[in-house]
């Protein structure tokens, strides 16, 4: 096998759940979509509370 | 360009000009995302759809608002089977940007065809269910399960990798080349997909052009995914159209020549596909009228043994009455040899009869009678043939004796033989049986009338006369 295995369970482990269409509502509310300028916002406004 | 605090739109200052907010990292984050998503696009347009999601995703992440670049991942994430997501990319997108969007046309899209989108829902839950099947060990279902997904959704390119894998697992390292290469046609650049390619050669020894280098192999794929697909049917045309100019006209032997092969090759189709599966439909069809007569044949067999049976109780039945009327016919006998023995008790108490009649009608109880009846019965005959035994013998013996007076001597040989039977003491019965056979010619019934006179009666006066006739015979 030239020194290339497969373990079966580890590989299955990284495949996960599809979406449902039953599941798309919660997944929209759940998701995080902080994005980097919201945090250079924060970062902005933090800084001029400091002074 | 929208400034992040005012939502007016920048100009080329580093500050807004509506509210004066410092624009200049915020324009290089935008830089940022959207550097990202000409990435992921550039990936999408060479199907490296897996890399295109990581750009478009980094994309969104440096900037939420970068609707091109959230719709493009919901159109990369539709391609490769995950429809929901794909939803969900856009209805985020609608709600950031309600007007001229065009994720408003994909979704309508979508909801235009809701059978498609029950399809894709169907695959995807199915998927998960084959997920369900491999953690819980069930490995052919999962396979079944997986199969189904891919004929309902064959660009689900996660179910083409579990079904790899599940392949991989068994051994059966062919099956799960095809799978891969089927993902690979989805998803150019997919790690897991190129990894399951590479330990599938590695094992099979087969070094695939797809695995060979990365940079070969980004040449292959963009060679046969995209302008290559256009430039291979031109050239096939291209081959075809010049082709079509090399070929001459047909003459008539051709024709013929074309007509006959087409024939052989009907006629080959019909016997090599046609009849074989008419020959199995009639075939099946015998069977199915051969197992209704096994059917009915077992049936009529069951009949017939039932039948025989019930004749077999009745043959027995019939036994056991006639042999019941055997017994009521003994019964019958009996009844006859009781009458017959009560008539002869009745005669003998009668004083009116004689004991000649009452000889008479002993005379008509057979020996069987005697033989078959009751200790009683044999007690009462007994006990009559005593009672008038000497008086019978008498009887007959005067009867005997007027005829053989007479000179009948055929006639005197009965009456004498009954009257030697009921009083065997009366030797003069038996001397003159002896002379009535002596004298009718009967030598061998004289003979033994008279050694048995010589025998029971030795002091007898007529022994001596016995014995002179015995001599004459022996002389």
């Amino acid at each position: 096998m030239a020194g290339i295995e497969i373990n079966f369970e580890e590989e299955l482990k990284k495949f996960h759940p599809s979406l449902e269409i039953e599941e798309a509502e919660d997944a929209i509310y759940s998701q995080d979509i902080t994005d980097m300028a919201d945090i250079l916002v924060q970062m902005v406004k933090e800084a001029k509370e400091e002074e | 360009m929208n400034c992040y605090k005012c939502g007016c739109l920048l100009t080329e200052n580093d500050f807004c000009t509506n509210c004066g907010a410092e624009v200049d990292r915020f324009k290089r984050i935008v830089r940022l995302s959207n550097q990202f998503y000409n990435f992921g696009l550039e990936k999408a347009q060479v199907r490296d759809l897996s890399g295109a999601i990581v750009c478009l995703k980094q994309s969104l992440k440096m900037n939420k608002n970068n609707i091109e670049a959230r719709n493009l991942l919901g159109l990369v994430y539709l391609e490769i089977g995950e429809a929901v997501s794909a939803l969900n990319e856009w209805v985020i997108s609608k709600n950031i940007q309600p007007k001229k969007n065009i994720a408003d046309d994909y979704l309508d899209m979508m909801q235009a065809n809701p059978t498609r989108l029950d399809a894709l829902n169907q695959a995807i839950k199915k998927y998960n269910q084959a997920l369900t099947y491999c953690r819980q060990d069930s490995l052919d279902l999962a396979m079944i399960q997986l199969k189904k997904v891919l004929s309902i959704n064959p660009k689900y390119v996660q179910a083409h990798q579990l079904l790899a894998l599940l392949y991989m697992n068994v051994e059966e390292w062919e099956r799960a080349r095809q799978e891969l290469h089927k993902a690979l046609r989805v998803d150019t650049n997919n790690t897991i997909t190129l990894r399951y390619l590479r330990i599938v050669d590695s094992v099979t020894n087969v070094d695939s052009e797809l695995t060979g280098s990365a940079g070969k192999r980004k040449k292959k794929h963009t060679e046969e995914q995209y302008g290559d697909e256009i430039a291979a049917t031109n050239r096939k045309n291209r081959e075809a159209v010049l082709n079509n100019v090399n070929v001459k006209e047909p003459n008539g032997l051709s024709v013929l020549l074309n007509v006959v092969i087409g024939c052989v090759i009907g006629v080959a189709i019909s016997w090599f596909l046609i009849l074989p599966a008419r020959i199995n439909q009639v075939k099946s069809d015998h069977q199915k009228i051969e197992d209704g007569y096994i059917a009915t044949l077992s049936e009529k067999n069951d009949t017939i043994k039932q039948l025989t049976e019930e004749k077999e109780e009745l043959v027995g039945k019939i036994g056991e009455l006639e042999y019941s009327l055997n017994g009521y016919s003994g019964t019958d006998e009996m009844v006859n040899a009781y009458e017959r023995l009560t008539y002869a008790e009745y005669l003998y108490l009668d004083p009116d009869h004689t004991e000649l009649e009452v000889a008479e009608a002993l005379n008509q109880i057979q020996d069987s009678d005697y033989l078959n009846g009751t200790e009683n019965y044999k007690a009462a005959y007994d006990h009559l043939l005593t009672a008038i035994g000497p008086a019978a013998s008498r009887a007959y013996y005067n009867q005997g004796m007027v005829r053989f007076d007479a000179g009948d001597y055929e006639g005197a040989i009965p009456d004498l033989q009954m009257a030697v039977k009921y009083d065997a003491a009366n030797v003069d019965a038996l001397y003159d049986l002896g002379n009535a056979y002596r004298l009718n010619e009967n030598r061998e019934e004289a003979i033994a009338a008279y050694e048995k006179l010589i025998e029971l009666f030795p002091n007898s006066s007529r022994v001596s006369r016995a014995k002179r006739y015995l001599k004459n015979y022996e002389d």
